[in-house]
């Protein structure tokens, strides 16, 4: 195999100029004449000079032989020689560029960071690509991303590399991958250049059908940052905010950390973290009104990633649960008077002009249409079971239920007594309901009496038995039950406890039902988004760190904080080696990737050389020379 | 109080005899004479006294009267003192021939080399003139033709002569200097001095053409004139060089030749001066940028050319 070779040898065809250029030369064509008195000195010189030295000879058609060295070099030039980076050559290239978060980390203060590294060794592949290779763009951090199709392009490919920022998430190298596996169906290519920092899990579920070539950057200096924020309500109606610090491996240092809410500084603490160690630090706020806090890490030395140093937490009013239930449902009544933080409708007087309720408790089929974030249905078939459970006459008991669930968290129902006997039909399985989205909680000797199922974000129980044909009111488990329901109808509403979002996508914003809004949200991200008809906007991608604001008609609307919150990132830890399914194994490579170097430009660069060289030696003025 | 013009504006303001030397440089060369190492001399009767015994009025040296001498000779003061007798001997005074050989081919006509020499050979014919020696002048110009000559002259009566010869003469052809002297000597007769005026860039044997001038009895005084370009010459880039003479070709890259060159003419002019040293004879370069007045009155005074 050679190691060498052109791209274009059929330009060698231009080797023919060298005999016109060999003619022109002899014939002098352009050699000015100058008439002087009489040649006797200038022939002795020149014959002497010719003599006396062997150079001379050489010397006397040095300006042909460094025409002739310009020539070759253009018709090598031409000829597009490469040096064979590898023992086959590569037609098609794609290239996975992670610019997850933890790409942006600096090697140094005002340093360069591990993308501007990946970016410059890849523009390097790109210089260096010869005409018959094709490229294509891939960058990845949570999801992956297609930014060229494989292209000789340079321009295009620079054009799209300069394109590529580093967003503020986690990294998934398997929807990279699994992109480039959706490639493979339409074009063939043996290998996938992999640029990342390996900042991602050990194990990818992935069957590799690929050579992976997996080049890892530098390490970076030190890091901290805030990888969770969180809230939790207190008994004194107030919000406690939990925030963790964590460093990258070998970091250690003091930093500090500061809180602010709306604007304004509700609590600052300096800390100092150790090697290997976290930090959780806890600021409480009161939860009277929605606020928006913002925790700030600044720490005393140098930090390599700055898009983990800042998270932001919305905090909603506190208030009491909207609980609805009738007075049909005497029993649940009951057991909710006692609880604390609860508001029950319809009140004493049997009235509510309220529609939007936190918890709904009903066994009419009527007010189905209640709006709820928890519903428990008594007594009520849901129409998409119409099919699938029927009524029976004999009763039944409780065979079995899921204990884990939180609803039925120490709820013991061994030997509840149902009068109601709601039966599956028959050859109807468990994973039928499964199939329509309802999870059987609670088992019955011919069919389900409890089922569970999210719809959005709605919670929905189902019990297919009326409690007041049952014993179970009049168990023990029945306030726990509606206690474990109001707890369950407390953390939907979002009023036991609040997490920070994440950046990657914003979680649904309550709107106007199918109405365009505005979407402004850090370094100029500017998009416009159409909410569904439940009044939801979703899907909205959050690839930065900041408050990302909903407008209508220029007025805000509603504002949401995304940050990184992700411990991984922080780390800046890296794998040497990612496993992928059927045992197979990818080393990260210990030498930048072998590509094959195009040749012209460094030959052009001499013949430049050369050309300047020759016009100084020959073009020069002694005038000139002498001053 | 009236403006008396200095010597040098009145030079310019009154009539000029000749175009190639003004009055004033005239009547300077009246007062300088040739002055010649080996007197080589005609038969002729002049001024010039001769190696050998002969009859003037310059006394030579005594010798013992032998029978046959003339007895008109015998010093009879020396005879009535000692009572011997003794014969009284005088110089002989003879006259010499200036030759003034004019290079006029096309070399010559390059940056004022044809128009220095012609002054020159007017001084040097002053000066001959006024010595009352004979004069006569060769002006060469191409190959296979005979020189255009001034037969021998003398007198100051002559100089106008002289004066509208060198004038008049035209510059132009391919004669180098050696084919030059040779065709001169054909025709020249008479001893003395030849004073060679050219640029002496020749592919012909110097050595030859010095042998002839010395063997025809005439001593060499050879000035070499040259051209600043000749000199110093300037030139960048590839060149081709023609020769305004042979019209033949050179193809030159100057550059650090320039400095071998200049070596090589020096060494030329030194070869050249052994020539005419060898034969009893003088050699001088100048350049055409040098002033006339330095080249007659400093230069050639200090190396005894003219005194």
């Amino acid at each position: 195999m050679s190691w060498f070779g052109f791209y274009a040898p059929s330009m060698a065809w231009l080797a023919f100029l060298i005999v016109p250029l060999v003619l022109f030369y002899f014939l002098k064509l352009k050699r000015p004449r100058l008439t002087i008195t009489s040649l006797v000195l200038w022939q002795q010189v020149i014959n002497d000079s010719r003599v006396n030295s062997p150079f001379q000879r050489f010397k006397r058609n040095l300006l042909l032989l460094l025409q002739l060295i310009l020539l070759i070099l253009l018709i090598a030039a031409a000829m597009q020689p490469f040096w064979r980076g590898r023992v086959s050559r590569i037609q098609r290239l794609p290239i996975l560029i992670d610019c997850s978060a933890s790409m942006a980390a600096l090697d140094k203060p005002a340093g360069k960071s591990r993308l501007d590294a990946v970016r410059e060794k890849v523009t390097e592949i790109i210089d260096g690509m010869l005409p018959d290779q094709e490229l294509c763009l891939i960058s990845f951090g949570r999801t992956a991303r297609r930014r060229t199709p494989f292209t000789s392009n340079k321009k295009i490919l620079l054009d799209a590399l300069s394109q590529i920022e580093v967003e503020d998430v986690p990294s998934d190298v398997e929807d990279a991958l699994r992109m480039t596996q959706a490639l493979e169906r339409t074009t063939t290519f043996s290998e996938v250049l992999l640029l990342s920092d390996g900042n991602f899990p050990t194990e990818a579920d992935f069957e590799l059908s690929f050579t992976l070539n997996y080049q890892r950057c530098e390490h970076p200096g030190p890091n901290f940052g805030i990888t969770s924020l969180n809230a939790r309500r207190t008994p004194e109606a107030m919000w406690d905010i939990f925030v963790r610090i964590e460093g990258s491996g070998d970091a250690e240092g003091t930093m500090t950390v500061e809180v602010t809410r709306d604007g304004e500084r509700v609590g600052k603490e300096s800390l100092s973290i150790a090697k290997g160690e976290s930090e959780r630090i806890v600021f409480r706020v009161s939860g009277e009104r929605a606020s928006s806090v913002e925790v700030k890490l600044t720490p005393d030395g140098f930090d390599s990633l700055a898009s983990d140093n800042r998270a932001l937490l919305d905090l909603p009013a506190l208030r009491r649960l909207w609980v609805y239930a009738p007075a049909s449902l005497a029993s649940f009544r009951h057991a909710l008077k006692p609880l604390a933080g609860i508001r029950l409708f319809p009140d004493e007087d049997g009235k509510t002009t309220e529609t939007d309720f936190d918890l709904v408790i009903t066994d009419r089929a009527d007010e189905k249409t209640l709006s709820g974030r928890t519903c428990l249905y008594v007594g009520l078939v849901p129409e998409a079971l119409s099919g699938l459970v029927t009524a029976g006459k004999k009763g039944t008991q409780v065979v079995d239920w899921r204990r884990n669930s939180a609803l039925l968290q120490h709820v013991e129902l061994r030997d509840l007594i149902v009068l109601d006997d709601p039966r599956s039909a028959e050859n109807v399985q468990e994973s039928d309901y499964e199939e329509l989205g309802y999870e059987v909680l609670v088992h019955g000797t011919a069919g389900p009496l409890l089922l569970e199922k999210r719809e959005g974000e709605k919670l929905a129980y189902h019990m297919l038995f009326h409690t007041d044909r049952s014993t179970l009111p009049y168990r023990v488990g029945f306030p726990i039950l509606v206690s474990n329901l109001v707890r369950l109808a407390m953390h939907q509403a979002g009023l036991t406890e609040v997490r920070a979002n994440h950046t990657g996508v914003l979680s649904a914003i309550a709107v106007a039902p199918d109405t365009a809004y505005d979407i402004v949200g850090p370094d100029g991200i500017k998009r416009t988004e159409r909410s569904d008809k439940d009044g939801r906007l979703r899907g909205i991608p959050a690839p930065r760190v900041g408050v990302y604001s909903v407008h209508k008609d220029g007025a805000v609307q509603s504002k949401v904080g995304a940050s990184l919150l992700s411990a991984r990132e922080t780390s800046l830890a890296w794998v040497e080696e990612i496993q992928f399914n059927e045992d197979l194994s990818v080393l990260a490579a210990g030498s930048a990737p072998r590509m094959d170097r195009s040749l012209w430009p460094t030959l052009a660069l001499v013949a430049l050389c050369i050309l300047l060289a020759e016009w100084l030696y020959y073009h020069r003025s002694p005038a000139w020379f002498s001053k | 109080m009236t403006d008396v013009p200095d010597a040098s504006e009145r030079s310019t303001r009154e009539p000029q005899l000749t175009t190639l030397l003004d009055n004033r440089t005239l009547s300077r060369l009246e007062r300088l004479r040739i002055n010649s190492i080996r007197r080589f001399t005609d038969k002729r009767r002049g001024e010039h006294l001769a190696g050998r015994s002969g009859t003037s009025n310059e006394f030579s040296d005594y010798r013992d009267y032998v029978p046959g001498d003339d007895v008109r000779f015998v010093d009879w003061n020396i005879f009535a003192r000692l009572n011997r007798p003794y014969l009284k001997l005088y110089h002989i005074q003879e006259e010499m021939h200036v030759a003034l050989l004019v290079d006029a081919s096309s070399s010559m006509m390059f940056e004022n080399k044809l128009e220095r020499a012609r002054q020159l050979a007017a001084a040097f014919g002053v000066m001959g003139l006024l010595a009352t020696e004979r004069v006569s002048v060769g002006v060469f110009n191409s190959v296979g033709e005979a020189p255009t000559r001034l037969r021998p002259f003398r007198g100051r009566a002559s100089m106008m002569k002289l004066f509208r010869f060198l004038e008049d003469i035209e510059g132009g052809g391919n004669a180098p200097v050696d084919d030059g002297i040779e065709t001169f000597l054909k025709y020249h007769v008479g001893r003395g001095i030849a004073i060679v005026l050219s640029d002496f860039l020749t592919f012909g044997d110097m050595k030859r053409a010095f042998n002839r001038l010395f063997s025809s009895g005439l001593e060499i005084f050879g000035i070499q004139i040259l051209g600043p370009s000749e000199l110093d010459p300037e030139v960048a880039g590839d060149v081709r060089f023609v020769d305004c003479e042979t019209a033949e070709t050179l193809d030159v890259s100057p550059g650090e030749l320039i400095g071998i060159y200049n070596e090589y003419r020096e060494d030329y002019q030194r070869g050249l001066a052994q020539l005419c040293r060898q034969r009893s004879g003088r050699f001088v370069a100048i350049s055409t940028e040098d002033s006339l007045e330095w080249v007659l009155f400093d230069l050639l005074r200090r190396r005894g050319w003219i005194v």
